[in-house]
């Protein structure tokens, strides 16, 4: 998880299954992004929060309440989840479609808006956000660039 | 005892994993050099346990982008092995077998496309066959699957699937020497810890 404000830019790299989640308060231009790799955290110690939707999520949520976010003006923008394999049987092919559902139902219920999501298919996508206005932009390999 | 993760492997388990790499890309370069009709040799690899970034900064950073055949391991053991396929791969392979090279991974064509599938299957079940003969396990590998994308997605499919467990994965890398020339080998296994203990138990390194 990164965060930034002041007109700093946020980026991660080549989301395949993964999902790359932008959160952003408005009023104090507040941004964060999580690249979480799998929906739900079952880790026994519970060390890596932010790999995973629900701890990196509601982690994320907090650590920027304590920048002075104001959490109900918080909103998210989400890509990824894509499916990198046609692999047939198994859990492997799918984890792209769990990690985007662990999110949608994380971010409702912590009654977070989502503004913008570019999910599924099978491409993988760099996703790059700016603490400024609260857009950002995903490159793909062999796709034109997207605006969010 | 059993590990929990890879970070738990003794010196003595580590240097078995890469006695296995060693057989297993000896036994990859041999069934190479019977696809392409030409001598290929391997430099001595290298395995190594790597943590997901320093495997991704160790085939040429995220974005950068690769092919990638993937089989999944079944049987007696559960995993994954994935076979990075870069640009100066593809063209030793095609150039040899096609007679034609690619300047760009967006020409690649349904016939290159399953040269290169039945090439990373080759080099993906003379390396598990090495690995079974050695443990004496029967392993079954899935049809394999294939992709062109960022290195940082592809590498994430064996991690994610068994991320829950470790952040860690079983890297090979050596060097196919052909014509003179040297390009890279990059293999990488990943196997559940279940499976990761058994394999260690049937190789009989591990402490009881």
């Amino acid at each position: 998880m990164k965060m930034a404000g002041d007109g700093e830019k946020l980026i991660t790299y080549a989301l395949g299954s993964c999902i790359g989640i932008c959160l952003y308060e408005p009023q104090r231009k507040l941004a964060a992004l999580i690249h979480i790799m799998l929906p739900l955290n079952m880790e026994t110690g519970r060390k890596n929060a932010y790999k995973y939707a629900d701890t990196g999520i509601r982690t994320t949520l907090r650590e920027m309440e304590m920048k002075g976010a104001c959490r109900a003006a918080i909103n998210a923008k989400i890509a990824g989840g894509a499916r990198m394999f046609e692999v047939s049987g198994g859990s492997l092919g799918n984890i792209g479609q769990r990690n985007s559902e662990s999110v949608h139902q994380i971010l409702r219920m912590e009654k977070i808006r989502l503004l913008w999501e570019d999910v599924g298919g099978t491409i993988a996508r760099t996703m790059e956000f700016d603490s400024a206005t609260g857009n950002g932009t995903i490159r793909s390999y062999g796709h034109p660039e997207v605006k969010f | 005892m059993d590990i929990k993760n890879y970070e738990d492997l003794s010196g003595l388990e580590i240097d078995t994993l890469k006695e296995i790499g060693s057989i297993g890309t000896g036994n990859a370069a041999t069934a190479l050099s019977q696809l392409i009709g030409k001598e290929v040799r391997i430099t001595l690899p290298e395995v190594r346990i790597m943590g997901y970034n320093e495997a991704i900064e160790w085939i040429g950073g995220p974005e950068a982008i690769t092919a990638g055949v993937l089989s999944q391991l079944g049987g007696e053991i559960n995993g994954i092995m994935l076979s990075v396929q870069q640009m100066d791969f593809i063209n030793l392979v095609l150039s040899n077998v096609l007679g034609r090279s690619v300047t760009d991974f967006i020409q690649l064509q349904e016939m290159q496309i399953s040269t290169l599938v039945e090439v990373g299957n080759i080099m993906i079940s003379t390396f598990i066959n090495a690995l079974s003969g050695l443990a004496d396990i029967s392993i079954k590998l899935t049809v394999p699957a294939f992709a062109v994308d960022m290195q940082g997605a592809i590498l994430t499919v064996p991690m994610a699937a068994y991320g829950g467990q470790s952040d860690y994965i079983m890297t090979i890398g050596g060097n196919f020497i052909c014509d003179n020339r040297q390009v890279p080998c990059r293999l990488l296994l990943s196997p559940d810890i279940r499976s990761l203990n058994f394999l260690l138990r049937k190789l009989g390194v591990m402490d009881e």
